[in-house]
């Protein structure tokens, strides 16, 4: 009796010891857990643009609806891009100054698909960011590269540029550089500086001469 | 260390009393062990290094003979390494910067054959030799921040050899302690892993069932 005891005993041990295995992702720290996703427009040459003007509110979308929002967080994201283009080289202007780039700030709290893609996303930009905003009435977005699926249940912030110099030439609002931002705690005004800092890090090619 | 050892046997001798093993009358034994991993290469080349010390084995084996055993061997080890941030280029013009974590878990169940050149009457402490060979059930999943970006499952082949020794213990000798090690091949061939290789180290206890 003496035996089977013990061996159970080891055996309960052993279990709970090896347990389901490790939680990859139970341990990380908030820094950890995000990840910093960019994408452009290989053909673009950022270089040849100098002046930019960062919308003054942010979109807020949720299950195919936006709305415009400035909260603490919103004018943190805001200034952060802003300070980040002018170590860059680049002038921040006034929108009716003609910026050469345009460039929004998005809050997407959840999608109704759970994804975050083309459909879900670009296809409806227009009506988040009407194309009115820019100066371009019936304009289209055109987006020169593919854009990744992302699951997006737990939020995310998005920032998008907008070459706004060539518009009248080409007759469409080409989107030149997007940067994702997902993870825990990130619409938060105390991280924004670093979290737009992150995506500008990794895009070494914005740069105004 | 090998004084240490000695005592150790010795007083388990005389905690668990001294008994002749008779092991023709009870051919059947459940073994059950705690298992240390310790991965080898291609599996260590950007993958995961990091020693497991999440694992067990369990097996059933038959004394054909006085030498030779054969049986069935399953078992679960858990590897996980996370990896520092850095930016990957995941296209021509995207990059995703993120804290990379592997976590593998591997199931194995193997058919074994064991043999023990010394007989139970000869000594207490019994080495063994042993090889086995089956499958190996390999869950895989690659997290970028806490999000799971690469996820599979896969059937692969699977061999090991390994070495240790057995000790029988308690009155009736009906069961006792052991110890080895092991060799295990396992070929993969995914995301750039040619094989899950690894080295072993176990110890646990086995019981005579019938």
């Amino acid at each position: 009796m003496k035996t089977k005891m013990s061996l159970l005993a080891i055996a309960i041990a052993m279990l709970l010891i090896t347990g389901c295995g490790k939680d990859p992702v139970a341990n990380l720290t908030d820094e950890e857990s995000r990840i910093y996703i960019t994408d452009h427009d290989s053909s673009a040459n950022f270089s040849d643009f100098h002046t930019f003007y960062v919308s003054d509110s942010v979109a807020v979308l949720e299950n195919g609806k936006s709305k415009m929002q400035l909260t603490e967080a919103g004018q943190a994201y805001i200034d952060a891009v802003k300070q980040a283009m002018i170590r860059n080289g680049y002038t921040a202007v006034n929108k009716d100054q003609h910026p050469d780039i345009g460039i929004t700030v998005n809050r997407i709290i959840s999608t109704t698909t759970g994804v975050i893609s083309g459909p879900s996303y670009w296809d409806m930009y227009g009506s988040y960011w009407d194309p009115y905003f820019w100066g371009y009435p019936g304009y289209g977005y055109y987006l020169p590269y593919n854009y990744a699926v992302y699951s997006i249940r737990e939020g995310a912030v998005s920032l998008d540029m907008i070459d706004l110099k060539n518009a009248p030439e080409s007759g469409e609002l080409k989107v030149i550089w997007t940067g994702l931002i997902r993870g825990s705690n990130i619409y938060n005004p105390v991280v924004a500086d670093s979290q737009v800092k992150a995506l500008f890090d990794q895009s070494p090619y914005i740069k105004s001469l | 260390m090998k004084t240490r050892v000695s005592i150790l046997v010795i007083l388990a001798m005389v905690t668990f009393g001294i008994a002749p093993v008779k092991a023709q009358d009870h051919p059947v034994k459940f073994h059950l062990d705690y298992n240390f991993s310790f991965p080898v290469g291609s599996m260590t080349s950007g993958f995961i290094s990091n020693t497991s010390s999440r694992g067990f084995l369990g097996s059933v084996t038959y004394d054909l003979t006085p030498h030779w055993t054969i049986g069935g061997q399953f078992g679960f080890q858990d590897y996980y390494q996370k990896y520092p941030r850095r930016v990957y280029n995941t296209d021509k013009t995207q990059q995703i910067s993120a804290v990379m974590s592997n976590s593998l878990q591997t199931i194995p169940v193997m058919a074994r054959v064991e043999y023990q050149p010394l007989l139970s009457s000869q000594s207490r402490v019994l080495p063994y030799v042993s090889l086995a060979t089956g499958i190996n059930l390999v869950s895989y999943n690659q997290y970028l921040g806490v999000f799971s970006n690469q996820q599979q499952s896969t059937l692969n082949f699977r061999a090991q050899a390994g070495l240790g020794a057995r000790m029988s213990l308690g009155k009736t000798g009906k069961w006792g302690i052991e110890a080895g090690g092991s060799y295990v091949v396992s070929p993969y061939n995914k995301f750039g892993v040619k094989d899950l290789n690894n080295l072993n180290a176990h110890a646990g206890t086995y019981l005579r069932l019938q």
